[in-house]
């Protein structure tokens, strides 16, 4: 197996995380299932990152950028956590769709 | 005298502007410290403005005086400084300066010669009496300080007026009249008849005053000047033709329709002297415009008398004299200047045969002898004219003061200003009120033109001048620019000798019924009762309380004390003017020879018939003769009866006179009534057409648009993210084709042409310049740009292809053409296939 077809079969699978992210994103309207797709969203990119790394040798960009999402990520999810939870304390709900103060 | 000519020389006679600025200081102190001053400082302060203007008209009449020995007009000048520069084409004007700009420079200037220093003169003179009579009038008056403010402003704004060097000047001066004017009626605001009354005043004046503007623009367009001696010298360029009308396309043609198109043309002095004409009847109440005067004596009564009788509405005759080398140039002008005085004159006269209101019946004489000045002026008599200014100032004055005095008197009981004006109530009079019964009499015989008074002597002078005099046209063919000029019909004085005698006879008559039913028969006002007492609180002020107690019927007796005659600061200035009206006719031979010299250069174009005027004296006198008999067969020794049988039998006529004509109202339902539907049509476009489109429509609009937008924010984190991910999408397709595009850097004399392709990550190119179908190249490489060169009128066709890292490909076609030279219009880039197709290519 060349270096090439293996990079489309993690090409191929980091698309399949990702949509699998968005989608669950876009449908689902609990707020921790829409954290943990946007945590399946964020992986999936990261893994196409390291994957083309494994390409390009010469160049540790991918495998960088793959650091600083996972930091990222992890300061998103503290601040999403406390975001639930503060949704939770004032209308006693984790579902998205009934935080619409704004629209109301 | 030589100290006086030491001390203002005639070039730069400072002497103008102390007489003129004395008045301003006046009305500033005492509009402005007037309330808290008191009422003594007020007067002090008004009558020693007005004294020591008067003192500097007479120091100013004196060097005038001593100055003019032989023909040549005396002048005393002052200039200011430079108020306005005007410039215009001198192709515009008749000047003939060629292309090139002609400035036209207006002064802040005074200047006094023989015609407004008598002006000046009489406006001081008469002006310092009324404020010495008003002291006493206006006593009880709380706006006292205001009043005496009005009035020197008065003051100050007529002296502008007469002063004035230019037409700009004498138009501040006017406009600053005017205003006083409204002013003054409106006094007493508080009453809403009085506020719309100065409104009356201060609009029709301002149409007036919009014919002097349109004078003013058309000299400044003909002679290039606005000075009084300006004008005069450039007179010659207003015989120079205007078409005044002309629809394009009709002339010519057959019937009606053509002579409806034909062109009107006039020379330039008609319209000039038209328009200044309109002014003048505006401010001094001629025909079309007099409305306003008769509703003017709503103000105070001394204003009466020095505004709306003696000097402000004289203004008009004033003008027609300063600006007569104008008026001469035009007979037709002139003709209708003397027709609309006689006009104004009969009408008048008319009005206030019937009348019974004591101010009105002068109200209306005031504007049937300004008719009479204008028949003078019209016909070229310029001094005659303003020598009936002069005369009518003084026995003017002296019977609206009078009539203050007897309305004062009548205060006494009756507080009702309507009903203390009314003649019905007075009667007997003379006997309680000698002298102000005295000074009446001389102002009556006076006005009715009785043998050796001073009325006598100016009305026949312009009765024998306006049956004797014509005006020439000013040029000896009577043709001017090859428009034949207007010719004065042979029956015009006959017209004008006939309407002005008729006059005279019913002045005669009105003053002596208004003088017989005043001051003689039985007192009607009131049950004379000796020593009677005021019932304690029955009335507050002197004069303008509340209507309870006096709406006395004419039935009802009411008691009351004798009327009393007023003090000696009323009765004064009526001596004073009484004896100058009854022997105000010394005057007529010297005005004469002193206006000689201002009026010569417009004499010279009026024509005088030496035969035929004897008739005139005679007849003049059995018109007042037989008007004041007439007058007093009526109402002294009938009583009134003949009147009454009169009326019963011509109700129609009586309430026609009575209702002055109903002129007022057809002015109502003509030019009010039209501007009202002017103005009901435009509320009707606001309504439906700014509110309803504009405004509702627009903002219908904005607000289905909000509410539609509104539909989109759900408040849901999906449909947000749903968004932003079809955004990202469409994005990240775009970020993959390869954009093809460029701009064209152009030579159009030269005819080199380049063309560079827009840059781009990762991008290379491949060109088809030559127009040949096939790319120049197999490969696509770096190269950005090509330059070509093309023919005048060529035209040419650039492919450009782009190439990302992508592997994708976008095309464009660029089309060039260079313009040919006569048609310089710019070539612009025609992308006629901008559509960009993408196609995979293999890696």
């Amino acid at each position: 197996m060349s270096m090439g077809q293996l990079l489309e079969h993690y090409v191929l699978l980091a698309s399949v995380i990702f949509t699998i992210g968005a989608v669950g994103f876009l449908v689902r309207s609990n707020v921790l299932v829409q954290l943990m797709s946007i945590e399946l969203m964020l992986n999936a990119v990261n893994l196409a990152l390291v994957a083309y790394n494994r390409v390009h040798t010469d160049n540790m960009g991918g495998q960088m950028f793959a650091f600083f999402i996972i930091a990222v990520a992890a300061a998103e999810v503290a601040v999403g956590l406390a975001i639930v939870l503060s949704l939770h304390r004032l209308r006693a709900t984790v579902l998205s769709d009934e935080a619409d103060s704004l629209r109301h | 005298m030589q100290t006086l000519e030491a001390i203002f020389p005639a070039r730069d006679c400072f002497l103008l502007v102390a007489i003129i600025l004395l008045p301003l200081f006046g009305a500033f102190v005492n509009g402005v410290f007037g309330k808290r001053l008191g009422k003594e400082a007020v007067t002090l302060m008004a009558l020693a403005a007005i004294g020591a203007s008067f003192l500097g008209s007479v120091a100013a009449f004196a060097m005038l005086h001593a100055k003019q020995t032989g023909e040549e007009a005396a002048r005393l000048v002052w200039t200011g400084w430079e108020w306005l520069s005007l410039s215009q084409s001198g192709e515009l004007n008749a000047l003939g300066q060629g292309a090139a700009l002609v400035p036209i420079k207006i002064d802040i200037a005074f200047s006094v010669d023989a015609l407004s220093g008598t002006m000046a003169l009489i406006v001081t003179g008469i002006g310092f009496l009324i404020h010495l009579y008003s002291v006493k009038y206006m006593a009880d008056e709380p706006s006292y300080h205001r009043f005496f403010a009005y009035l020197n402003l008065f003051i100050f704004s007529m002296l502008v007026l007469i002063l004035g060097d230019s037409l700009p000047v004498l138009f501040v001066g006017w406009e600053g009249v005017g205003l006083c004017s409204y002013l003054l009626i409106g006094f007493w605001f508080s009453d809403k008849a009085n506020a719309a009354a100065g409104k009356k005043a201060f609009i029709t004046n301002r149409i007036g005053d919009f014919g002097l503007l349109v004078a003013m623009a058309l000299l400044i367009r003909y002679t290039g000047s606005l000075s009084w001696s300006g004008i005069a010298a450039h007179g010659q360029d207003l015989l120079r033709p205007i078409t005044v009308w002309q629809v394009p396309g009709l002339e010519g043609k057959p019937g009606f329709l053509g002579a409806i198109g034909a062109p009107v043309q006039v020379t330039a002095a008609t319209l000039v002297g038209l328009s200044l004409f309109l002014g003048c009847a505006g401010k001094s109440a001629q025909i079309p415009l007099y409305v306003w005067l008769p509703d003017a004596m709503a103000g105070p009564t001394p204003v009466s008398a020095l505004i709306h009788a003696a000097t402000m509405v004289t203004a008009g005759v004033y003008l027609v004299c300063r600006t007569a080398p104008i008026f001469v140039l035009s007979p037709a002008a002139m003709f209708t200047v003397a027709c609309a005085g006689a006009a104004t004159a009969l009408l008048a006269a008319t009005i206030a045969l019937v009348q019974n209101d004591i101010k009105k019946v002068l109200a209306y004489s005031t504007v049937s002898q300004l008719g009479y000045m204008f028949v003078g002026v019209g016909v070229g008599a310029f001094t005659a004219g303003f020598y009936h200014v002069i005369t009518h100032a003084f026995f003017k004055a002296c019977l609206f003061l009078g009539a203050g005095s007897v309305i004062h008197a009548m205060h006494a009981r009756i507080h009702d200003n309507e009903a203390s004006q009314d003649v019905r109530n007075m009667g007997g009079l003379r006997a309680h009120l000698p002298i102000t019964h005295a000074t009446f009499l001389a102002s009556c015989l006076a006005i009715a033109g009785f043998p050796l008074t001073s009325g006598y002597f100016s009305k026949d002078e312009i009765l024998h001048n306006a049956l004797t005099s014509s005006v020439r046209p000013p040029t000896d063919d009577g043709t001017a620019y090859g428009l034949t000029l207007f010719v004065w019909p042979a029956w015009g004085g006959k017209l004008l000798l006939t309407a002005g005698l008729l006059a005279a006879v019913m002045t005669a008559f009105y003053m002596f019924r208004l003088y017989f039913l005043t001051f003689h028969g039985e007192f009607r006002g009131w049950k004379i009762v000796a020593h009677w007492k005021e019932p304690e609180g029955a009335h507050d002020a002197h004069g303008h309380d509340a209507h309870g107690h006096d709406a006395h019927g004419h039935g009802t007796p009411l008691e009351g004390p004798t009327p009393h005659e007023s003090p000696w600061e009323m009765y004064l200035p009526l001596v004073v003017l009484g004896v100058l009206a009854l022997v105000g006719g010394v005057f007529m031979g010297p005005l004469e020879k002193w206006l000689e010299p201002v009026f010569s250069a417009a004499r010279k174009s009026v024509e005088v018939s030496e035969h035929g005027g004897g008739i005139v004296q005679p007849l003049a006198v059995v018109a007042a003769l037989g008007g004041i008999v007439a007058a007093g067969w009526v109402y002294y020794q009938q009583g009134g009866a003949p009147a009454k049988k009169l009326a019963e039998q011509m109700p129609g006529l009586h309430k026609l006179l009575y209702d002055k004509w109903r002129v007022d109202e057809f002015y109502e339902e003509f030019f009010i009534g039209t501007v009202d539907f002017i103005a009901d049509v435009f509320v009707w476009i606001d309504k439906w057409v700014v509110d309803g489109i504009v405004a509702r429509f627009t903002s219908w609009l904005v607000a289905v648009s909000g509410h539609l937008l509104r539909l989109m924010q759900t408040g849901r984190i999906q449909a947000y993210s749903a968004v932003m991910m079809v955004g990202m999408a469409w994005l990240g397709w775009f970020f993959t084709m390869p954009q093809a595009k460029a701009h064209v850097e152009r030579d159009d004399a030269s005819g080199h042409y380049t063309v560079i392709a827009a840059p781009g990550l990762g991008y290379a190119y491949r060109w088809d310049a030559d127009a040949d179908g096939k790319p120049d190249s197999s490969d696509f490489s770096e190269k950005k740009s090509v330059e070509l060169s093309l023919g005048l009128g060529d035209s040419k066709q650039v492919l450009l292809e782009v190439k990302n890292a992508f592997g994708r490909v976008g095309h464009q076609t660029i089309t060039l053409t260079r313009p040919k030279p006569e048609e310089p219009k710019h070539a612009a880039i025609e992308p006629s296939a901008r559509k960009v197709a993408g196609r995979e290519v293999a890696r």
